[in-house]
């Protein structure tokens, strides 16, 4: 198993309200930092580091026209996340299949010598 | 886009054995560590297993000549309906995931949900933070992407 460490980036990121409602505005397109920001009632330096946050996680992209700044989403890194979690659940789920036949053949042997005895003298 | 469950990582599965030996197959160093942690071409190496609240339990899986431990600690020991533990692979992730089991009998079998919840270092200290509301940040971005 795996476990790749970018995904402490994208947990990490997506674990503040402001920074999903950041992607969820983004979600809807392309925008300026200070549009960003005009939804939240903080400074425009704290939606920056937020901002920095998501970049970090590659959720967030920046492009640059002159002095303009604009973010844009990227979903890739919440595919993967998703995918690391089907794994997981995956692999739980045959750790738990793995047990059945464990016990499932423990009980045949049981049962097996059981019946051996029965027949013995 | 894929679709996300809210919830943490959940299975379910029913057993034909009871309740109680479900339950100490997990903390059996003979049985675990012929389900857990092991993989088909690897090889069970070491397991210790400290089966106490606080204890630890390290099981090292030998892969391709490496070790892989994977270690953690019990949190929550009662049997036969409820296991909590910690858990992680230090040779892949600094992650810590949080793994809760719960056994209820039905008939003479029982039913296990096992639950994983991710607890990396940075919220180690804020379990209201959850990975439900993770996952809820994470579903609608996902529903408003797609």
């Amino acid at each position: 198993m795996i476990t790749p460490l970018y995904l402490d980036h994208t947990l990490t990121a997506l674990a503040d309200p402001t920074r999903r409602a950041i992607l969820h505005r983004l979600a809807g397109g392309e925008a300026r930092v200070t549009e960003l920001a005009r939804p939240f009632s903080m400074s425009l330096n704290a939606v920056s580091k937020h901002i920095r946050v998501l970049e970090r996680a590659d959720l967030v992209r920046r492009r640059r026209a002159g002095r303009e700044h604009f973010l844009s989403i990227n979903a890739r890194p919440l595919d993967e996340a998703a995918a690391w979690m089907e794994t997981q659940r995956a692999l739980w789920a045959s750790r738990l299949a793995a047990l059945d036949a464990i016990l499932r053949a423990d009980d045949r042997s049981a049962g097996a010598a059981k019946n051996k005895q029965s027949i013995g003298p | 886009m894929t679709n996300v469950s809210r919830d943490p990582i959940r299975v379910t599965r029913r057993f034909e054995a009871a309740a109680e030996r479900v339950f100490d197959a997990w903390l059996d160093p003979e049985i675990a560590g012929r389900f857990l942690f092991t993989t088909p071409t690897g090889q069970m190496v070491r397991i210790d297993i400290d089966p106490r609240p606080g204890g630890a339990f390290c099981f090292v899986d030998r892969r391709d000549g490496q070790d892989i431990g994977h270690v953690g600690e019990y949190i929550e020991i009662d049997r036969p309906r409820r296991l909590v533990f910690t858990f992680s692979v230090p040779a892949f992730s600094h992650e810590v995931s949080r793994v809760t089991i719960v056994i209820v009998p039905q008939g003479a079998g029982c039913e296990l949900t096992l639950t994983s919840e991710n607890v990396p270092p940075e919220w180690a200290e804020r379990t209201q933070e959850g990975w439900n509301t993770i996952l809820e940040g994470l579903a609608t971005v996902l529903a408003v992407e797609s």
